[in-house]
């Protein structure tokens, strides 16, 4: 088996209403990223087409293809184990695929040519566990990249940082060290830290596995404002709370194929396919 | 017991043997320590960048290194470099190489080696996590080693390369062979020329031993101190 066939985007997506969008409580209202230019072709922001990928003999991602258009949030989840994490890595190349093509915003991933870091600028990640740099202060994680990567001034840089840091609601941690703040509290500064680059579509890799329960609320609320400001989001996550309130598309993941790929309507109503109707009894029965 | 003795000796020699020895052999340390952890962080990226042909490089001349005693190294060097330099430039006669020189480059790469092992787990401390941030982020190979890996691993192996470097201090004694007057060639000196070998020995021993001491003392406090906060 190859791909589900994929189901067409669902058309007049919750981007439409960005500006409507109400500040959530501890975040300051205005959009947390200015709306992408108008798009130079109409395509979709990420295509994966037909990857396959194996660890030596193993393989873990099995003729996966779908398609992220732009302004859309899809939600990719599955047990654990699925490949759900190694698909994400592979958009931005961080993990290699042996087959197939991943294309985001017109860059061919697995191209010779395809400049990766140049590309990877214009992606955001968040990781499962935060990966802020320990050794540096909260200010610097925001500003290190845009200053030696995008070659922003150090007050253009600051300036950038401070303002999104004052959005996810952390102004006053701006001197602090990554290890001085709480595990809610470093996932937001690391939200801020891709959003600093300006990215066309942001990847999120279980961005609440690692938190305690008390936290996860905080991050996922900068994820959903950033979600109705229109940005382009592909998260893993098994957060179905947040995938009811803001996904456009779940896609569902088993053993390394892409099981079922629907609208959050269809899915949640009723999932097709015995494995996803399982994972979802599982995890919402809690 | 000590009726024998006369530490007096001691004291007359003190600017020599500080002056000039001990000047000497901070000198020699503090310049071995620098080049050898410079070329070791080289060293131990190259051992860990995987590409083939350059990680066994990295390999072979740290083991190499590491099986040969540093007195051999030293006459190695001091003896065939100057043969080296006239093949390699043509020259018609061994090139000339001043002793300090020699034994500077001899210290480096020989400590270069074993810097290079303690870099080696310092970079293989930093969770592959850290780099993987660092390219997303859109940072080179080159960017993510300089700005994220290795400023991280250098502080956690801080203690460690300064534990080496009091080895070194210790090592740069064997430059007597060169005949370098480092602090052990000076009280040498004073200990032969005055017929008095035990004051001079027990003092030079005494000398190591605070220096030493004290450098490790420090060490351990500083490792509270530079630890980075997680």
């Amino acid at each position: 088996m190859t791909s589900t066939p994929m189901p067409a985007p669902a058309a007049g997506t919750p981007t439409a209403n960005a500006s409507e969008a109400p500040a959530d409580e501890g975040l300051r209202a205005g959009p947390l990223v200015t709306p992408a230019p108008a798009p130079a072709t109409a395509g979709s922001m990420i295509a994966i087409e037909g990857v396959s990928k194996w660890y030596g003999d193993f393989k873990v991602l099995t003729g996966c293809s779908t398609r992220v258009a732009r302004g859309e949030v899809v939600v990719v989840c599955g047990p654990s184990g699925s490949g759900k994490s190694t698909l994400i890595k592979c958009v931005n190349a961080l993990e290699p695929f042996q087959e197939g093509q991943i294309t985001v915003d017109g860059t061919r991933v697995k191209d010779r040519g395809t400049n990766l870091p140049k590309l990877r600028a214009r992606v955001g990640m968040v990781f499962q566990h935060f990966e802020l740099f320990p050794h540096l202060s909260i200010t610097d994680n925001l500003t290190i990249a845009q200053r030696k990567v995008l070659g922003r001034s150090g007050e253009d840089a600051r300036k950038r940082g401070l303002d999104l840091l004052d959005r996810v609601g952390l102004s006053a941690h701006a001197k602090k060290f990554p290890g001085q703040l709480s595990g809610g509290q470093q996932q937001r500064v690391a939200i801020a830290r891709a959003l600093a680059m300006n990215p066309v579509v942001m990847l999120f890799d279980e961005p609440t596995s690692a938190l305690d329960p008390e936290m996860v609320g905080e991050v996922l609320d900068v994820m959903v404002e950033l979600a109705r400001d229109g940005m382009t989001m592909m998260v893993v996550t098994h957060e179905m709370g947040f995938a009811r309130k803001v996904a456009d598309r779940v896609i569902f993941m088993d053993r390394g194929e892409i099981v079922e790929d629907a609208t959050k309507d269809a899915f949640f109503g009723q999932p097709r396919s015995e494995r996803a109707q399982q994972f979802l009894s599982k995890i919402l029965a809690h | 017991m000590f009726s024998n003795f006369d530490f007096s000796v001691i004291a007359a020699s003190l600017p020599y043997l500080f002056g000039q020895g001990m000047v000497f052999t901070l000198t020699l340390t503090a310049l071995a320590a620098t080049g050898g952890i410079v070329f070791g962080t080289g060293l131990a990226m190259m051992r860990l960048s995987g590409i083939p042909g350059v990680t066994q490089a990295a390999k072979l001349y740290v083991e190499l290194m590491r099986s040969l005693p540093l007195v051999l190294v030293i006459f190695w060097f001091y003896f065939l470099v100057p043969y080296i330099g006239a093949w390699v430039t043509g020259s018609a006669t061994p090139i000339q190489v001043g002793a300090f020189a020699s034994a500077l480059v001899t210290f480096t790469l020989f400590e270069a080696a074993y810097f290079a092992e303690i870099m080696r787990a310092g970079i293989q401390s930093i969770a592959k996590g850290q780099s993987a941030a660092a390219s997303a982020l859109g940072m080179s190979y080159w960017q993510t080693m300089r700005l994220v890996v290795l400023p991280q691993a250098l502080r956690n192996m801080l203690p460690l390369l300064l534990t080496q470097t009091i080895v070194l201090f210790q090592d740069t004694s064997l430059v007597y062979v060169l005949s370098l007057t480092d602090f052990m060639g000076a009280a040498s000196k004073v200990a032969q020329r005055d017929g008095r070998l035990v004051e001079m020995y027990l003092f030079a021993a005494l000398v190591y031993f605070a220096v030493c001491f004290t450098a490790s003392w420090l060490v351990r406090r500083l490792q509270t101190r530079v630890a980075i906060i997680r």
